[in-house]
């Protein structure tokens, strides 16, 4: 979403970046302010309100307490984002190398894709406990499909042409799926590695709060179950919205650096 | 390669698709073996029953209606997020698409709140509403709002500027416009992202029913999952897969009804 | 149309009788090619063109092994064609560059993963990239992508790409279509500079092109090989002899314009019906 197209009797759109920023933030700190207001004198000492949203983030993010809890969730996606990839994307390109291979197990793959992780959930409890093989276990789950989709996706679109090329200087099958088919395929995989991002980073705060709020608060760590404590033991509210904030932003933030990431890992990329 | 004529691929449609369906059983079919075969062999039930327990224990909570309970309770529950998210995400996006100025002041108060999914918003909510029927209500309606809003939004943005701008300057009254021209162009974009919306808003509903709610899907799935009865586990994960399934195809069915000329894969 | 016994024994590429028929689901047999027969000499420029849907891509794949005759033999050095291989170059109508290597990757392909490389140090590999490149006229370009180039640059590192891997034979498909007229007439003249036209005739490479573009025929060609259509057939071979080295003074020759006008006459009637039909 951004600007969008002007009409002849609309004003002409702000060049200005920063009367853009300026319009942009108008909305935002009107209701900032009003929310502060009728919380001072509406509201009770429980109620969050932005001042004290920013006094308890300034607390969490001091002791470290935050940081903490965002690494625990972050190394839990990771762990999962890895074992997906390391099975889906070799599955995948032989999945779109080969008709036969797909056709054999793509039903497998349809059957389950429409399951979320977060339904497999009390499985992976029941598999492996309240702990981090659970979580790590629906983040692979979840990071698992959009990942084999679009790793299918690119090796099926690779142009027939370049493997047409490789045939006629003699290269062998297997050299031609190294050097032409992977490479091809890398820009529809990288588009897969997003989804899987933000698809796994959603399921392992689903995860942890769902493990937290059955395991009665007991230490599994991560950003999900703190919010989950903070609900159930001490009602922070305040302290909820600050994780809620930093949920957000860390979907945002790794967005950002993996898409830098994959255009650093494929120049020839001309977006 | 050298052009060859197409006459390939028509005559083959109807055997194609069964010899698809067949590939389809025979997979499955090999994928029960295994699934027998591993839970057999590490013989532990509660772990991994036998596909055959878990068909029995499916049959039987089909058949005391505890199956269709639930999943009538998670449908509704859909049901009304979605009735919601579209009445809140349309006109806004509608308003968004037409007005590029309220565009500009509202977005960026939208792109701040877009990355914090339903899912997060599930403690608060809590608070808020307690467990109960408002919770999986609220989460889901959040979840399926903003693909909702953004196709709206996007769909508005393919007609031509002009075209509106003729018509108001011929005086015909700005509803009409929306109603006549611009709804039916943003129909494609809006119904893609209605099956987006479809498909999140679903995953909430687990989610939310997992953690606070008495009855549903989610909540089945938790309740036998306490008792350790895993085949009963699974009917419900099942369930919620056809389910899913069942309400994507249709959202696309929808697409091809009201915009067979848009209507891709 | 055979050429004399003489010139027989010396054929480097040999189809004979060849044939080429397609089942099509639904709807009768389709005959791309029929009875075609005619041999390439080692040296030689010979030109295919013909109108649409003749049947001359369907040549150069059954010579590049990318496809297998239904009925009659296709054979280089006497040996039979059965598959693809680095013997036989082939340069694509789209380029099919690998657009995630650079220009230099790109012409280095064929050399360091195919077998055309075997035998050679990474040094002698090195050595071979950089001459092909400075012959295509590429020098300065080895670190760009293929999307930062032009439509000419495009085709000359495909071509650079071709020649590096030494093949005996050049299987051309339309190389210049895709190509703005002025670029078009620019690269003929690379091309024949680059296959050798300076250079005495036994140290050229045998190349087998294929156009529907008859002034550009008679431009490269030593032998022109005229095809109909429906089915593709061979109609006429026309013999060029003009002078070479060829340049721009031979698009002026009186014998170009009479060489052009015949060859249109062939095909006149089949590139029209082509159209209707």
């Amino acid at each position: 979403m951004g600007g969008g197209a002007m009409s002849a009797a609309s004003l002409p759109a702000p060049s200005r970046w920063w009367s853009r920023v300026a319009t942009g933030a108008l909305l935002p700190i009107a209701l900032l302010a009003i929310w502060e207001f009728l919380g001072i004198t509406t509201g009770g000492g429980r109620m969050p309100l932005p001042t004290r949203i920013v006094r308890e983030a300034i607390i969490l993010i001091g002791s470290g307490d935050l940081p903490l809890a965002i690494l625990q969730s972050l190394g839990r996606v990771f762990g999962g984002f890895m074992l997906a990839a390391a099975i889906a994307i070799p599955l995948g390109l032989a999945m779109g190398y080969s008709r036969a291979v797909e056709r054999n197990l793509d039903p497998v793959v349809e059957t389950f894709r429409p399951i979320a992780a977060i339904a497999i959930l009390p499985l992976a409890i029941l598999w492996f406990g309240t702990g981090t093989a659970a979580a790590v276990a629906i983040v692979a789950y979840a990071a698992f499909f959009p990942l084999i989709v679009n790793t299918i996706s690119g090796a099926k679109n690779v142009n027939p042409t370049l493997v047409q090329a490789a045939t006629t200087m003699g290269l062998k099958r297997l050299t031609i799926i190294r050097t032409v088919i992977v490479p091809a395929a890398l820009p529809s995989i990288g588009v897969g590695l997003r989804i899987a991002m933000g698809v796994g980073w959603t399921a392992i705060v689903a995860a942890e709060l769902a493990v937290g709020a059955k395991a009665g608060g007991g230490g599994s760590g991560g950003i999900g179950q703190m919010m989950f404590v903070f609900y159930a033991y001490s009602i922070e509210l305040n302290r909820i919205i600050v994780c809620m904030i930093a949920v957000g932003l860390v979907a945002l933030l790794l967005d950002r650096l993996l898409r830098a990431g994959l255009r650093r890992a494929m120049p020839w990329v001309s977006t | 390669m050298s052009a060859v004529a197409t006459g390939r691929d028509q005559p083959l449609r109807a055997p194609r698709r069964a010899w698809g369906a067949i590939v389809y059983v025979r997979t499955m079919f090999v994928f029960a073996l295994v699934w027998s075969a591993i839970a057999w062999w590490t013989d532990k039930s509660i772990l991994l029953p036998s596909p055959l327990a878990v068909l029995q224990a499916f049959v039987d909570l089909a058949r005391d209606g505890e199956l269709f309970e639930h999943a009538g309770i998670s449908l509704g529950r859909m049901a009304i997020s979605l009735a919601i998210a579209s009445a809140l995400a349309i006109p806004l996006g509608l308003t968004m698409g037409l007005h590029p100025r309220f565009e500009r002041i509202v977005d960026p108060t939208l792109e701040m709140l877009r990355p914090i999914s339903g899912i997060a918003w599930i403690p608060l909510a809590l608070f808020i509403f307690g467990i109960g029927n408002a919770l999986p209500v609220f989460i889901m309606t959040y979840a399926a709002f903003f693909p909702i809003l953004v196709g709206t939004v996007a769909g508005v943005r393919t007609v031509d500027r002009r075209l509106i701008d003729a018509a108001r300057t011929m005086g015909i009254p700005q509803s009409t416009i929306v109603v006549r021209v611009v709804i039916p162009a943003a129909l494609p974009s809006l119904l893609v992202a209605l099956r987006l919306g479809v498909a999140l808003s679903w995953t909430a509903v687990v989610a939310a029913e997992l953690i606070g709610a008495p009855s549903g899907l989610g909540y089945a799935v938790e309740w036998y999952r306490e008792l350790l009865a895993t085949p009963q586990v699974m009917s419900f994960i099942a369930m919620i897969g056809v389910i899913g399934y069942l309400c994507d195809s249709g959202v696309r069915w929808l697409n091809r009804r009201l915009t067979p000329w848009a209507a891709g894969r | 149309m055979t050429a004399p016994a003489s010139e027989r024994k010396a054929a480097k590429l040999r189809l004979d009788r060849f044939g080429k028929r397609f089942a099509v689901t639904g709807a009768p047999e389709v005959v791309a090619v029929d009875n075609f027969t005619l041999d390439v000499a080692q040296g030689e420029f010979l030109v295919v063109v013909g109108p649409s849907g003749c049947g001359k891509t369907t040549v150069l794949n059954v010579l590049a092994g990318l496809d297998s005759p239904t009925s009659g033999t296709v054979a280089i050095d006497d040996r039979v064609i059965t598959a693809p291989g680095p013997d036989r170059g082939v340069m694509f109508q789209d380029y099919a560059l690998f657009p995630w290597q650079t220009v230099r990757g790109n012409v280095e392909f064929g050399l360091r993963y195919g077998p055309a490389g075997d035998g050679l140090d990474e040094a002698q590999r090195d050595d071979r990239v950089r001459r092909t490149i400075d012959l295509v006229g590429l020098n300065g370009s080895e670190s760009k992508y293929p999307h930062q180039l032009s439509g000419g640059m495009k085709q000359r590192v495909a071509l650079a790409r071709l020649i590096a891997n030494e093949p005996d034979v050049l299987l051309m498909d339309e190389p210049l279509a895709a190509l703005d007229a002025q670029t078009r007439i620019i690269l003929q003249d690379e091309l024949l500079r680059i296959w050798g036209q300076d250079r005495p005739a036994h140290e050229r490479r045998t190349v087998v092109f294929i156009t529907h573009a008859i002034d550009e025929a008679v431009f490269l060609a030593d032998r022109v090989a005229v095809m109909t259509a429906h089915p593709g057939r061979l109609k006429a071979l026309v013999d060029i002899p003009l002078p070479r080295p060829r340049g721009d003074a031979t698009r002026a020759l009186p014998e170009f314009q009479a060489l052009t006008q015949h060859i249109w006459s062939l095909i006149r009637d089949e590139a029209y019906r082509a159209t209707v039909a």
